[in-house]
């Protein structure tokens, strides 16, 4: 809890990071309230309006079907929070699992950082292409996929310091009072992890953005009907010169959203650890 | 004249916006052939001196808030960037506890004395190599022309102390300020240093600046000694004196602290308390709040510096409180 | 003459260095190179030698921190080397470490109640947090805390009072064996003559046996009623303290003895 505040504090010392927040509150209430908010069913087809330019009553414009890009922009939302959220939750639970028993079980440590290295040897995206390929489109599967690969990281840093962990004083000092493993893993280890795991939270959650962005356009993401920024890109991109504002506005949430969450991460980063904090105050 | 003269010298930290002082007005000289010891514990200043001294305290939180530092007649502290730094390593010389840290490790120690030498003094670099062999032979480092090959990492504690000293000597330096140099060795180690600390002192005639929390060290290595408490020097004599005459209740404290090796001490006299934290502004004596002997007094009322006997100056307005 | 409370016979302590690889071979390093002496019940031994002697190594097998390469440690009449880790936990309560440096013995996260508390959860000392709390506040008391410090954390102490709470988690145990490897060395002097004097008043308190470790020969002077001197991994003199100070049988212990720096006698 104190964690928290001192973050919060932090990111509000700084004027791009305040900006960053109120961004990702604002797509975190249109993802919400996405059937409120958006002026049109996000699946209808207008045969009347399609390649509508940006005015009165399509906001935004429409797609080549007639359908209203300011609302799918905001269903989109839904899916940015839903992918984003998802894959920091598989990657941490997972990648922070693995990274956890590894360095203290040294043995089992050997066989799972091992496997976790000939992951790490594949590009994030290829690694991802290859297990989507293997299963399904679905929202589930992307987030599985995606957390996936993320995992990977989180595991390497989350191996890195706990091993560092394991040997401090205090927690040889538990050991000594009788604690198990299970009290010496939860009670002393993981609570020192919160920071860190928060700030490489933030980043995962960014680049999730980016990696299902990068599977919709491919083909390879979310199933074609669902409403996703990356999918908005993917399915108009053939319009480009006849319809720009049907990339433009995806595009530009997608790079507004990523952006913003790298500044939230920058700036926990920097109330975590001090070394940051001279040079970078007021950016 | 005094080689080095310091004078009401004022360091504080900056935090939060304000100034809180750590060096509150300390005032001691040095002359040539003489070995000072500053003794007292961590956070009562005596390292900050040094690096005042030594002009280290740029780029910190440490302000120097008044006061002299004057050196071979010369002011330090008004004086150019450039000719200061012309004295340092040259006419002045600091040693450090942790010899690892205060080398450089991706060079070799040979290296690393050629290069102070070549910085000061116009030598050609066979020159220096040769004067590098001769002062790591004063130091008493075993093998020289192998060892001047070695990387920090290959030598020892005490080895790599005495590689810092012969740094530290290598332009006959006259002031030598030793910050707490045998703190991180064995006891072993730490006699041959301190002997040879006195060795070369004796050789070069210079002034020597030991700075420890050890009153044990102190006493066997330094002419006179400076206790400090809470940026105060509330105790100075020559170590003779003082040691047959401790006056202030602070050293009899330090020196009652210290299970002694020599004999059997039922229950160690401790001094009740610790030091306040610097942000903690105590009025009076600002040892009162941990001193046996405390009176009114001493609780509203800063005691002036005074002469206790000839040559031994104390901060205390009840000395040798304990004798009546 | 009861047996003792712990007999440790030849210890051998062998640590890997450099980790080997495909074009290294592994090389060993002799921490503890056989060991062996007696503490009795009540006793304080000292254990002294310089860095790098092994001394500290031998606190952290008993305690299990470090794997031993061979030796046994009969304490009580098991050989507490040869238990399994789950075997040993319940012997925890009876082999206790102080630790050296205070600023790192305790957990940053738990306040000073939790941190006590643990040792008393683990080993069924207490059956619920009030009397849990009763305990804790009786144990600070004993090392010259306030009880009210048991809501803080670590962070708001100074090295001497969090020194005196990793010795009150040692003490609320109320174990037969106490390690203390360098109990006070991080101390300033004042502040070690605080928690020294306290070590020693507990310890008489208490009738626990001790092994306190430590560079520093007046410190094991005024603790220890044996004291062993330490090189290279081999005890090189075990003996009565006057005996080791006042007439020293080996050369090392002769050599350490001529290093200390001499202090002038304390002012009376």
């Amino acid at each position: 809890m104190n964690g928290l505040i001192s973050v919060l504090r932090s990111v509000r010392e700084r004027r791009l990071a305040t900006i960053g927040l109120i961004w990702l509150a604002l797509v975190c209430i249109a993802a919400l309230g996405a059937p409120l908010l958006a002026p049109f069913d996000p699946l209808d087809f207008d045969p009347l309006a399609r390649l509508a330019e940006p005015g009165w009553p399509h906001l935004f414009g429409t797609d080549h079907f007639g359908r209203d890009t300011l609302s799918r922009a905001i269903y989109g939302a839904r899916m940015a929070v839903l992918i984003g959220t998802g894959s920091v939750f598989v990657a941490l639970v997972v990648g922070g699992i693995v990274g956890m028993l590894s360095a203290y079980f040294t043995k089992l440590g050997h066989l799972l950082m091992r496997a976790v290295d000939v992951l790490m040897a594949f590009p994030a995206l290829l690694l991802a292409l290859v297990l989507m390929t293997l299963l399904e489109r679905s929202v589930v599967n992307t987030i599985i996929v995606i957390g996936t690969v993320y995992a990977t990281t989180t595991a390497r840093i989350l191996f890195g310091m706990t091993l560092k962990l394991k040997g401090e004083v205090f927690v040889e000092a538990a050991i000594c009072s009788g604690a198990g493993h299970a009290s010496v893993l939860f009670r002393h280890i993981l609570p020192n992890l919160v920071s860190p795991l928060l700030v490489q939270a933030s980043f995962i959650f960014a680049f999730a953005q980016l990696q299902a962005a990068a599977l919709d356009f491919l083909g390879l993401g979310l199933p074609p009907e669902v409403p996703s920024w990356g999918n908005m890109l993917s399915e108009e991109r053939i319009y480009i010169t006849r319809a720009p504002w049907l990339l433009i506005f995806p595009g530009t949430l997608i790079i507004l959203t990523v952006f913003s969450m790298n500044l939230l991460g920058d700036a926990m980063r920097d109330s975590i650890d001090p070394r940051f904090r001279k040079d970078v105050k007021g950016v | 004249m005094a080689l080095l003269e310091v004078r009401d010298l004022g360091l504080a930290i900056a935090a939060g916006g304000r100034l809180l002082p750590v060096v509150r007005g300390i005032s001691f000289a040095v002359e040539e052939n003489e070995t000072l010891g500053i003794v007292g514990e961590s956070g009562c200043g005596k390292s900050l001196t040094a690096l005042a001294i030594m002009g280290l305290l740029e780029d910190t939180a440490i302000r120097i808030t008044g006061g002299s530092i004057r050196f071979e007649g010369r002011e330090l502290l008004t004086m150019a960037p450039a000719e200061r730094r012309a004295l340092m390593g040259n006419r002045m010389a600091i040693v450090f506890q942790e010899p690892m840290t205060s080398l450089n490790p991706v060079y070799r120690v040979g290296d690393q004395i050629v290069e102070v030498l070549r910085q000061h003094r116009d030598l050609s670099t066979s020159e220096a190599r040769e004067r590098t062999l001769r002062l790591l032979e004063m130091v008493q480092v075993p093998e020289p022309e192998q060892r001047v090959h070695s990387y920090p990492h290959q030598l020892s504690g005490g080895q790599r102390q005495r590689v810092m000293i012969a740094m530290a000597i290598a332009c006959d330096p006259r002031l030598l300020i030793a910050d707490e140099p045998t703190t991180a060795l064995d006891v072993t180690v730490q006699k041959e240093i301190l002997e040879l600390l006195q060795d070369l002192q004796k050789r070069m005639g210079s002034a020597i600046v030991l700075i420890s929390h050890d009153l044990g060290v102190i006493a066997e290595t330094c002419d006179r000694v400076a206790v400090m408490y809470r940026g105060t020097i509330v105790e100075e004599a020559t170590a003779g004196e003082l040691f047959a005459n401790v006056a202030h209740p602070y050293t009899r404290g330090l020196l009652a602290s210290i299970p002694p090796a020599d004999r059997d001490v039922e229950w160690l006299e401790a001094i009740p308390g610790r030091v306040p934290a610097v942000d903690q502004e105590i009025p009076g004596c600002a040892f009162h709040p941990r001193c046996p002997f405390v009176r009114d007094l001493c609780r509203t009322a800063r005691p002036e510096g005074r002469d206790f006997a000839p040559g031994h100056s104390i901060r205390c307005h009840f000395p040798r409180e304990w004798r009546t | 003459m009861t047996a003792p409370l712990l007999q440790l016979r030849d210890l051998r302590v062998h640590f890997r260095t450099g980790r080997g690889g495909l074009f290294r071979r592994r090389r060993i390093l002799e921490a503890v190179g056989g060991v062996s002496f007696d503490i009795h019940r009540g006793e304080v031994l000292g254990l002294v030698g310089e860095s790098g002697s092994g001394k500290s190594t031998i606190g952290r097998t008993l305690t299990r921190l470090e794997r031993p390469t061979g030796g046994e440690a009969i304490f009580e009449g098991t050989d507490i080397l040869a238990l399994t880790a789950r075997a040993f936990r319940p012997l925890r309560r009876r082999i206790q470490m102080i630790f050296q440096d205070p600023f790192a013995s305790l957990n940053p996260r738990l306040t000073i109640e939790q941190t006590l508390a643990e040792p008393l959860f683990i080993h069924r000392l207490a059956r619920d947090r009030s009397e849990a709390r009763d305990m804790i506040a009786e144990t600070l008391e004993l090392v010259g805390m306030d009880p009210d410090a048991m809501k803080r954390h670590p962070h708001e102490f100074s090295g001497g009072q969090r020194q005196r709470i990793g010795i009150a988690r040692v003490m609320i145990v109320k174990p037969r064996l106490v390690i203390a490897d360098e109990p006070v060395s991080a101390l300033d002097v004042s502040i070690q003559a605080q928690v020294l004097n306290l070590i020693k008043k507990l310890q008489r308190e208490s009738g626990v046996s001790m092994l306190f470790i430590s560079h520093d020969l007046g410190v094991v002077r005024y603790i220890s009623d044996r004291i062993a001197v330490m090189r290279r991994g081999k005890i090189v003199e075990i003996g009565d303290r006057n005996r080791i100070f006042d007439s020293p049988r080996h050369d090392y212990t002769r050599r350490l003895l001529a290093s200390i720096p001499r202090l002038p006698p304390a002012p009376n």
